[in-house]
Order: C-alpha cells, then structure tokens, then sequence
C-alpha cells in the first residue's frame, strides 16, 4: 500500500541530514533525559508549595516574608523589593534555588560527561555557574551550551600534554589542570557566553511570545508533530519546550508549553482509528498500544501509525493544534514536564486552576486526531482490505523497521510491539558488545593508580614477554581515569563493577591476588587465541 | 635502587601481630629515615581501611592516600619482614613493603618487588634471606635479569 512513500534511499542527502538532526537530539535529550527526575521534582515541589500550589508554604514555595514577627529565623533568605519600594527579607525557598542553579547546573555535568566523561563534567559544572551567576534568566540553553564546550576545551587541554606527565604527578597535574581550566572558564562564560545567551534565549521567547500574542501558539505543531514522528520529539520538548515553559512557570505558575508535545490526545485518537477503522495487524495491535501510549507515557508506539500512513501526520498537526488552543483559549498549563508524557503525569503536573482547560485539550486533541484519522483511513480502507486479502505486507512491520532506522536504534516499545503483530524475533539491543578482536592495550585499574596497579601491571608485562608476545601495551590507571577505548581491563574484584562502568565496551577480568593470579596465565592465553584468530580472518579474507 | 630501598630500611623481626600495628611498624621505618612526616602513616592507616593492600604471595605494601602524599619528604620504600604471618584482612602477609612515593622513582622498586613475589621461589629466597643484605640480594637477583 504506501511502500513508496516508505522506500528512501539510503544515504541520500536528506538522510543523512536527519542523522545530524537526530544525532543532535539524541545529544540534547542525552542532556536532559537523565536529569529528568530532577524536573519532575522541581514540578512537584513547584505544584505543592508556590503561592497557587496544593499546600502553599512561603518557606519552601521562597514567598514568605521573613520580616514578619514570628517568622522562622533559620531558613535562607533574601533581601527582596516589595510593591511599596521596601524592602524586606524574603525566603529563599527551594523553587528558585533548583531552576536556577540545580538544573542548569545538572545539564551542564550531564552535557560535559556526554563530551568527555566524570572530568568532564565537573570542569563543565565549574564553568557554567559562571553563565548562571552572569545572567538574570534561568540558564537552561546556557548550560546546554556552555556545558558541552567546557568539557570539550578539558579534553583539548588534556591532550597538550598526554602522556608527557612524568609518572607520580598525574594526579596533581590533573587535579590542577582541571581547578584552573574549570576557573577560567567560569570567569569567561561570566563575560562571553552569558550576554549571549541571555539574547538567544529573549528571541527564542521572543518566537513563542509573538505566536502567542498574534494567536499562532497552535501554529508550533505543524513543526513539532512530524518531528515527533520523526523521533525528535526530545531534542523539541527538551531541548527547547521545556526550558523555555521553565522559564514561564517562574513568570505565571505554569505553561502550556508543557503540553505541547506530552500531550497524549493527538496520538490516541489516532490510534482509536486504527482500532475501529484499520484492517489487518494494525488494527489487532492498535488497543494494546493505546494502553502504553496514554496510560504508559510511551508515545513512540503510535508513530510507526502514522509513518505507514504519512497522511495520518495531519490528524496529529490538527489534534496538537487543537489541543493548544484549548489551553490558550483557558489560560491553562501545567506546572513542570509531564515525562513520561502520560494522562497520569499530565494531570499530576496540571495547575491547580487549569483542570477544565487541560482535560478539555486532551479530550478535544483526542477527537479531532480521531475524526480526521477516520476519514484518511476511511478513505483508503477498500484498498487496504484487498491488499491484505492479496496477502501483501500490510505495511506495519515496514513501518516498525523504518520507524526503528528513523530512531538510529532499537526502541523497547517498539520492539514489544513488533512482536505483538508478529510473535516473532526479540530486538536486540544496542549497548554493551565487549571487545571481541584482537587485544593491543592491557589497563590495570585500581582505586588511587599509585600501588596496586604498577605491581599488577608489571608481572603481566613480565608474563607476556616470557610468552614471546610482543605489541601489547599494559598500563596501570586509577579506575577513576578509565576511559573506554582500551581492549581490556583487570581490576580488584571489588572494583570491577566501578571499571565496567567506566569501560563498558572493555573485556574485563578480575583478580584477587596480584602477584600469582591464574588470571594472568589466561589473559595471556587470551591475547594469543584472539592474535591468531585475527590472523587467519586475514588470512582467509 | 639503592637509594630508594637501603639496608638500613629492612627490617627483618617485625614485632607486630595485627594489620594495623603492622603499618604503624612499616611506617615509623619511614618516619624515622626522615623520608615522611609522622602523619603520612595516619594516611597509610586510612587508605588500608578503604582499600586493603594485601597483594598476594605474603605481601601487602601499604601506602598512603593521595591525600597524604604532601607528608612525604622524599621518595622511600621501606621493608618489614614477619617470622609469623600477619593477619591482613584473613590473608597471611609476611612482607610489609612500605611506600612513600613523591615522584617517580619508586615505580621502578615496586616493579621489580612485583616480579620478585610473583615467583614462589624467589618468594622463598626473600622470606629465607638471613640479613637486609640477602634481603637486597633476593631482589637484586631480578635487577640483573
């Protein structure tokens, strides 16, 4: 049926420009994704405690006025203006606090270890307190930003002197280098980067604000369905909606920005056509994917829908617009992200006077998204009868796989509901395949790379040389530097777990004595095996 | 090598039954070559909490923490032997190597420690040697090789 519409040329221009895009995203939302539970935190310490909260409490919520006879004296406070050109001395509380220091600052350590590791992050870290403390907006692109590029200058630095460190002083130089790097960075991010940011962010603002005010708010999901379907649905949300409807909730308690892409409603509707108009493995599947996808947060499920039929895109534009011009037309939002983006955790993060806005544009996005779904599967219903009649693939495993390729990579519910329309093969994943080829570099870790290590490192360097082989580097490192691109590591069985983490694409052995362990015997053996197996492939080859 | 591990460095009838009296032993060998400051050895005490240094073959080499590293006056190894074994987190250890690492020097020592105990007879010549010269001599064994 819509084969053609499926078939893309590998590799074509377009293609590879959305590997960029979605590479892109996958970074941003690598950003943001782990740091999620902190936002969700945020939301609900927001949805409780500020002065339109479920239990407003001027201490935690940081409105209370610590001035007032009897006020408790031990919170943090702050000196703030009143209406009246006063002043007095506000609570700190925990709203503020998190906004602007803890989730820049998380996405800042997440943003440099995705670069360049835990040092990485740290120096990424350091530096971006300076965008935060050089600025008066909530500093989630700065952190994005500045965080990545802190990490990035780290490793730069690093490689100057490689290597080149005489043994004993790493630690020191590291440690130095580091304080110094992170430091310099802080003080120029302060200067440099943070007036800058402070401009992208008032036009990126600037862009909501004017769709706002002119009425056009609805307009954004003509750009953010098809990039959902199109897996960039985090590097949209994250990336941009929920930084931006942060910075709302700080100005007016909430944000409909919120709902923009979380909304469940458009995707529902769609697949409550399919329930009721689809033919074939479509429609069997349709209801079981309507319970993760609405109840489940996980919308993923719903896009290969509408991939088998890119027509379908307009019932989500539609269904989306629809649902936020609901919300515009209510004034209603919710407090934080609703991630996953559930009816559960849409209403959990719904503000306390925007029920009957936010119910209704779920529901409204809902029938709309279905109402036109309907009439596209309607319409090309007799086709598709008398395809899957003719036995032809129904276009909903192609559809899976395509969504899959969109993805880069295997997704858990979509792979749940392959085998739901087929019963057939598990997806395999994507993380983890331990070195399998040919061992060059051999790494001892141990907790401080100063004792243990060097001992270790030195009997394996003894053994190999007896054994007659030659080419292999073995090193010794704190597990701390570990970085992942050597063959295999040995490690203290207790530290093993912590090297796995740091090497994950490493082989890893333990050892429990240092100085006879069998491992050695067998590391040796290993390098051997895999050399000569190497050599006949590239013998036979 | 001799600069780092002198005769006067080995001591061969430590005195202590437990890990900790053992590191204390080993460390006051390296307080009193003047190579640390007395509280180097509170850093070798700590670091053997977190990470023991049991090694194998009879041998621990405690040391200090990174933190402890600026207690250090000169790079040393200093070496206690036991009659008996010492009980070193349920392992018996009858070699305490002591090590006050400043630069690199040390790495060199440790090496060819490392190669010494990883051989049982060469293990054996260590426990057997009848003075800090044998003691030497076991070691320089493997320098020469």
């Amino acid at each position: 049926m819509s084969t053609q519409t499926l078939s893309t040329t590998p590799l074509s221009r377009s293609k590879r420009a959305q590997v960029r895009v979605q590479k892109f995203g996958a970074f941003l939302s690598g950003m943001v994704m782990p740091n999620l539970p902190a936002f969700l935190a945020w939301g609900l310490i927001t949805a409780l405690f500020i002065a339109v909260g479920w239990l407003p409490n001027g201490i935690l919520g940081g409105f209370g006025n610590a001035d007032l006879p009897g006020a408790w004296q031990g919170a943090a406070t702050q000196l703030v203006e009143a209406d009246d050109g006063t002043t007095f001395r506000q609570y700190l509380g925990l709203v503020g606090p998190m906004v602007t220091y803890l989730l820049p600052l998380l996405i800042a350590n997440s943003g440099g270890r995705i670069v360049y590791g835990e040092r990485g992050g740290v120096v990424a870290t350091i530096a971006t307190l300076g965008v935060i403390v050089g600025s008066t907006v909530p500093m989630f692109l700065g952190a994005m930003v500045v965080g990545p590029l802190a990490a990035w200058v780290m490793k730069r630095v690093d490689a100057i002197w490689d290597g080149r460190i005489r043994p004993g002083f790493e630690m020191l130089v590291n440690m130095f280098s580091a304080a110094i790097v992170g430091g310099a960075l802080s003080v120029g991010a302060f200067f440099g980067i943070a007036p800058v940011v402070t401009r992208i962010s008032d036009f990126l603002g600037g862009i909501v604000e004017f769709l706002a005010d002119n009425h056009l708010l609805p307009a954004m999901s003509i750009i953010v369905e098809p990039a959902k379907v199109l897996f960039l649905n985090n590097a949209i949300g994250n990336g941009v909606l929920v930084p931006l409807a942060a910075q709302q909730v700080v100005e007016s308690g909430k944000s409909l920005l919120f709902l923009v892409e979380a909304n469940p409603g458009p995707g529902l509707g769609i697949l409550l056509a399919y329930t009721l108009f689809g033919v074939g493995a479509a429609r069997s599947t349709a209801p079981g994917a309507i319970v993760v996808q609405f109840f489940g947060g996980i919308h993923e499920v719903y896009f290969p829908f509408v991939l088998m039929k890119p027509m379908l895109i307009v019932a989500a534009i539609l269904g989306g617009a629809t649902g936020i011009a609901t919300n515009v037309i209510f004034g209603s939002g919710l407090v934080g992200p609703a991630a996953p983006g559930s009816i559960f955790a849409v209403l959990a993060q719904t503000e306390r006077g925007s029920f009957v806005g936010v119910i209704l544009s779920v529901v409204l996005s809902t029938v709309v998204a279905f109402l036109v779904s309907a009439v596209v599967l309607r319409a090309t219903r007799r086709r598709d009868l008398a395809l899957v009649a003719a036995g032809e693939e129904d276009g909903l495993e192609a559809a899976i796989a395509q969504t899959e390729a969109n993805k880069g990579r295997s997704s858990g519910a979509l792979s749940a509901l392959r085998v739901e329309a087929e019963a057939a093969e598990a997806a395999e994943s994507a993380a983890g395949h331990p070195h399998r080829g040919p061992i060059q570099t051999i790494v001892f870790a141990c907790d401080a790379g100063m004792g243990s290590s060097v001992m270790g490192a030195s009997v394996l360097r003894d053994k190999l040389r007896k054994a007659g082989v030659d080419g292999v580097t073995v090193t010794n490192t704190a597990v701390a530097n570990l970085t992942d691109d050597v063959d295999l590591v040995i490690s203290q069985r207790n530290l093993t777990d912590r090297s796995r983490h740091q090497a994950p694409h490493a082989d890893h052995r333990s050892v429990d004595n240092f100085m006879n362990s069998p491992v050695y015997d067998e590391v040796v053996r290993l390098v051997q095996e895999r050399r000569e197996a190497s050599v006949g492939q590239e013998a036979t080859s | 090598m001799t600069d780092v591990l002198a005769a006067d460095r080995i001591v061969l009838g430590g005195t202590a039954r437990t890990r900790d009296d053992a590191v204390r032993e080993v460390g006051h060998v390296l307080v009193d070559a003047g190579a640390v400051r007395p509280a180097y050895v509170d850093g070798m005490l700590e670091r053997e909490e977190t990470a023991p240094t049991y090694m194998g073959n009879f041998l621990a080499i405690p040391h200090g923490t990174l933190g402890a590293k600026e207690q250090i006056v000169r790079t040393a190894v200093a070496l206690v032997r036991y009659d008996e074994p010492v009980d070193w987190g349920g392992q018996p250890v009858r070699v305490v190597v002591g090590i006050a690492g400043a630069g690199d020097e040390h790495l060199e020592v440790l090496g060819r420690i490392a190669l010494v105990f990883s051989d049982e007879d060469k293990v054996a010549r260590v426990l057997e040697a009848d003075d800090a010269v044998a003691v030497l001599a076991a070691f320089e064994i493997v320098d020469g090789s």
